[in-house]
């Protein structure tokens, strides 16, 4: 361990591998130290999560070479690379949820008397196991159970069961309350002090600058960069990572609000599994203004999306649209009071991946004049609308005809907000908009979001990620399990605050709508 | 110049149109090829085999005419499965709405044997295509409301439509009527009406249909009034009256040419075809676009109900002219294949459609001239379902290939490389 500088444990040298019709990476250089978090930073599709699976083994580079601790190693599956000491972390979790903690930890690990499973014995060892890098994990637990921090960490203990002595997490905040994503950074602190290297793939600036000691910029398959955390900062780093210029923070001006767009009184409504989702949700929004909801993914946001849109029914209180009572009425007729809505998953619900863009762009106005005159579509009309549609809203494509399915995350965001946004509606429902976008596609669709505020627009903006919340929202409410806990100003919100009512901790004292701070101000 | 193409290149590359006529010729001529190994074990000459086989399906006028009879339910049937299919209603009960469609136009034509042919003929085809529809409501509506499995209802209503289709021509006119409760009028005098047996024939048969009813055919226009005023005395049309096969070329497949046309239309250039489709590529999607999901799966599930019966109108209408028992084993099953090989477009189910037809008109010449058994034909259209089937897979791959590097999905099959393990989630 102690030249650990001069022999780092995982060398890559001119890594490259291509797809039909695609540079995924290009001749990859890439030194992990024993004991460092090596953070790999790029937009989506910069090739990150490819150069990753070719260290993994799930794919085979087409060029290049693989030194595991100084020895030229070939990987051909995933067999070999766990063999040889490396772990993986998914994005989504690969965890049984009625299996037990213990059981899933040896999931897929010979057993020396197989096919019988001495679980007494398993369960004693992953306690070990958990104990020694002080996780407090109880092996008799069901995952589903298990809070998703929680969830994380059994998925690293599967890899350090597996003795593993390089840990590749992809995108581990993602799923991840504030508070979490802290207990995790220092869980893996800690890891490290024990000679653990780690690969940390993220596009987020903030969190390469918490934890990580290195950090490689990849951009459309090359590397950038290497270069120490200390010596850089996110400005450059956004920089290296866009290759342009990138404004972090949104100008947003000052904007007296207008009369009142989406009214929503002791609003209840039910979930999929007919648990109550909302409780007597009351809130107002204005001409001008963004009201951004707070709170950890799950405590009924995708819900008050669904209800104010149509898409569920409430169960009790009322929905006004400009004055009109939009409670329970269709999504057809609320889209017709002038509500877009942009939806949380744009490859399920906001997009159909199989049509061509063309398709998709007329998906809201399609059966109007002029795209349709008695049903037939007018195609004239609809490829001027398409053309300046793909233009306008800077849709990276070799033509209208290309399937949706093809175009990265990002430009399929820019068709979402591309359909929904034209036609200048009353009211925008934004449910996590940027989720999985990367600095630039985020920036932008930020700024159409101001745009569509500045315009007269109300917004109802539903994020997880906070530093989104507090650079777009005129004010704040917080969601905790189906009831707003409060709302506060969005200037000068304090994250700590927030932070607690996202945990269900009310917020003390006078401030409870916000809104008499904002119209004196 | 060379730049230019280079552009050409990509575009056609990353240009996926919604339909390729490539996947569908190659299966079939997979199929062709694979099969050619199996006639060589049988131990005939596979290149004899196959050109009888085209000339019995090609080779002259009467073999023309064949291929067109076959294939003109085939087209039907096969637009009923693609147009269900792409909105979200996979109709395996052609089959039963065929049936239904027949015994509807038969029953037109026996009921109203007097009506002019101007207007008994569509009255036929109309009531075809209307029975179709109405053999489908059920389970179109149990589907838009309910969410009840359409591949089970569709199904299972084809048994109940080929059972009353036996009934229908085998059932003597029951004169006397059964009373009920006591009643006086007989109850069940009504159904006298429903049954299509010709009373002259010891055999289950229907009556054969009056001319009126009959599917104009070539012949038919070529013995008008105009025409022979106008080439009656050339010796071209001496020559050409003679053939016998003009009398079976008939209107119907042109009919289905022109319904290919236009549901091809309906679904890529109309507001219907629009939801239809979004309803059958995600229905999730379609909901947040204002899309009334059940309402559009009705609608499409009807059309393709109509479809269906039209083709037993068809059927019956331009060939075969009544019903016997098993008048036209298959053909509505036979249009899922149609669908699938024509990659579940319009203008691929024609060409399949033309390739399934041409398979039974050929395979009697093939077994007749090089003793290939018929069976062989079979297997020739089943590999090209699984060519065609591949095919698709194909492109998808390509699809995948490309997710894969923005999105985690190689991350699920690296854990599945890594540990075998099943994801319940």
């Amino acid at each position: 361990m102690g030249d650990g500088m001069t022999e780092p444990i995982l060398r890559l040298e001119k890594i490259r591998k291509t797809f039909p019709g695609v540079l995924a990476n290009y001749d990859v250089d890439l030194k992990i130290q024993r004991g460092e978090i090596h953070a790999l930073l790029g937009e989506n599709g910069a090739g990150k999560t490819t150069l990753m699976n070719c260290v993994y083994g799930v794919y085979k580079p087409d060029g290049g070479k693989i030194f595991w601790k100084g020895k030229l190693v070939e990987i051909n599956q995933a067999r070999d690379s766990i063999a040889l000491g490396i772990g993986m972390v998914h994005q989504h979790f690969k965890l049984v949820p009625p299996l037990t903690v213990a059981e899933n930890v040896v999931l897929g690990l010979p057993q020396k008397r197989e096919p019988f499973l001495d679980l007494k014995k398993v369960e004693k060892e992953v306690y070990e196991t958990a104990k020694q890098y002080g996780f407090d994990i109880d092996p008799k637990a069901q995952i589903w159970q298990l809070p998703v921090g929680t969830q994380q960490r059994v998925e690293i203990l599967k890899a350090l069961y597996r003795k593993a002595e390089l840990l590749i997490l992809d995108e581990p905040t993602a799923v991840l309350t504030p508070g979490e994503v802290e207990e995790m950074f220092v869980v893996l602190k800690n890891l490290t002090k024990d000679g653990l290297s780690i690969i940390f793939i993220t596009h987020k600036l903030e969190e390469v600058m918490a934890v990580c000691d290195q950090v490689t910029v990849l951009r459309d398959g090359r590397v950038v960069s290497t270069v120490n955390t200390e010596d850089t900062n996110t400005k450059e780093l956004a920089r290296m990572m866009v290759g342009r210029e990138v404004f972090l923070n949104i100008d947003k001006p000052v904007l007296k609000t207008g009369e009142t767009v989406l009214n929503v009184e002791h609003l209840s409504a039910k979930d999929s599994r007919n648990l109550p989702a909302l409780k007597d949700v009351s809130f107002e929004i204005c001409r001008n203004e963004i009201l951004g909801i707070a709170g950890v993914d799950g405590n009924g946001q995708t819900e008050l999306a669904d209800v104010v849109a149509g898409l569920r029914k409430a169960a009790s209180g009322k929905v006004e649209v400009l004055g009109k009572d939009a409670t329970n009425c269709t999504p057809l007729d609320i889209m017709n009071m002038g509500v877009a809505y942009i939806p949380p998953d744009r490859q399920h619900t906001g997009l159909f991946l199989d049509f061509t863009l063309t398709e998709n762009l007329i998906g809201k106005s399609y059966f109007r004049t002029p795209f349709s005159k008695r049903g037939v579509f007018q195609q004239e009309e609809i490829k001027e609308f398409t053309e300046t549609a793909i233009r306008e809203y800077d849709v990276r494509t070799p033509g209208p005809e290309l399937k949706a399915r093809m175009l990265s995350g990002g430009n399929q965001q820019k068709m979402v907000l591309a359909r929904e946004l034209s036609g200048d509606p009353e009211l925008v429902i934004a449910s996590q908009p940027t989720r999985g976008l990367d600095v630039g596609a985020t920036e932008y669709v930020h700024r159409r979001m101001v745009d569509a505020r500045n315009r007269g627009a109300a917004i109802l903006l539903i994020s997880t990620e906070l530093e989104e919340i507090l650079s777009l929202s005129d004010r704040i409410a917080v969601m905790f399990e189906g009831e707003i806990i409060g709302i506060i100003p969005g200037k000068g919100a304090d994250v700590h605050e927030i932070g607690e009512m996202m945990a269900g901790v009310r917020s003390t004292g006078e401030i409870s709508n916000g809104k008499e701070v904002e119209s004196a101000g | 110049m060379k730049t230019e193409s280079k552009v050409n290149i990509l575009w056609r590359k990353y240009t996926e149109r919604s339909f390729s006529l490539l996947v569908p010729v190659l299966a079939i001529l997979a199929a062709f090829l694979v099969s050619g190994v199996l006639i060589l074990a049988w131990g005939a000459n596979p290149i004899e085999a196959y050109v009888s086989l085209f000339s019995g399906a090609f080779g002259s006028p009467n073999a023309i005419a064949t291929t067109l009879e076959r294939m003109t339910p085939l087209i039907f049937t096969g637009l009923a499965v693609i147009y269900g299919y792409r909105s979200g209603f996979f109709n395996i009960g052609a089959e039963g709405q065929l049936y239904m469609g027949a015994i509807a136009a038969v029953w037109v034509a026996v009921t109203f044997p007097g009506w002019p042919a101007w207007l008994l003929l569509p009255a036929c085809v109309i009531a075809s295509g209307l029975m179709g529809l109405v053999w489908i409501l059920l389970p179109a509506f149990l589907k838009a409301k309910r969410g009840i499995n359409e591949v089970l209802t569709t199904l299972l209503l084809n048994y109940v439509a080929i059972q009353y289709h036996e009934w229908v021509i085998r059932v003597d006119h029951i004169q006397e009527g059964i009373t009920l409760f006591g009643g006086e009028k007989p109850v069940w005098t009504w159904l006298n009406y429903f049954t299509l047996k010709d009373p002259t024939q010891p055999y289950p048969k229907s009556p054969f249909l009056v001319d009126a009813s009959f599917m104009p055919s070539l012949k038919s226009i070529l013995e008008t009034n105009l025409v022979t005023s106008l080439l009656g005395d050339t010796t071209w049309y001496q020559e050409v009256i003679k053939i016998p096969a003009l009398g079976r070329m008939t209107l119907a497949p042109v009919l289905a040419v022109l319904a290919v046309v236009l549901i091809y239309f309906v679904m890529f250039k109309t507001v219907t075809g629009y939801r239809a489709r979004s309803v059958g590529t995600n229905p999730e999607a379609a909901k947040f676009i204002g899309v009334n999901v059940p309402r559009t799966i009705f609608i499409s599930a009807l059309i393709s109900g109509t479809l269906a019966g039209l083709a037993g109108g068809m059927e019956v209408l331009g060939t075969q002219h009544r019903i016997i028992p098993s008048f036209l084993v298959n053909a509505g099953f036979d249009g899922i294949p149609v669908a699938l090989i024509g990659q579940l477009h319009p203008f691929g189910g024609l060409l399949s459609a033309i390739f399934f037809g041409a398979l039974r008109a050929g395979s009697n010449k093939m077994q007749v001239i090089t003793s290939v058994p018929v069976a062989v034909v079979y297997i020739i259209q089943a590999l090209a379902i699984m060519f065609a089937i591949a095919g698709t897979t194909v492109n998808i791959q390509a699809i995948i290939k490309k997710r894969r590097m923005s999105k985690g999905i190689n991350q699920k099959n690296a854990a599945k490389v890594a540990e075998g393990e099943t994801y319940a989630g």
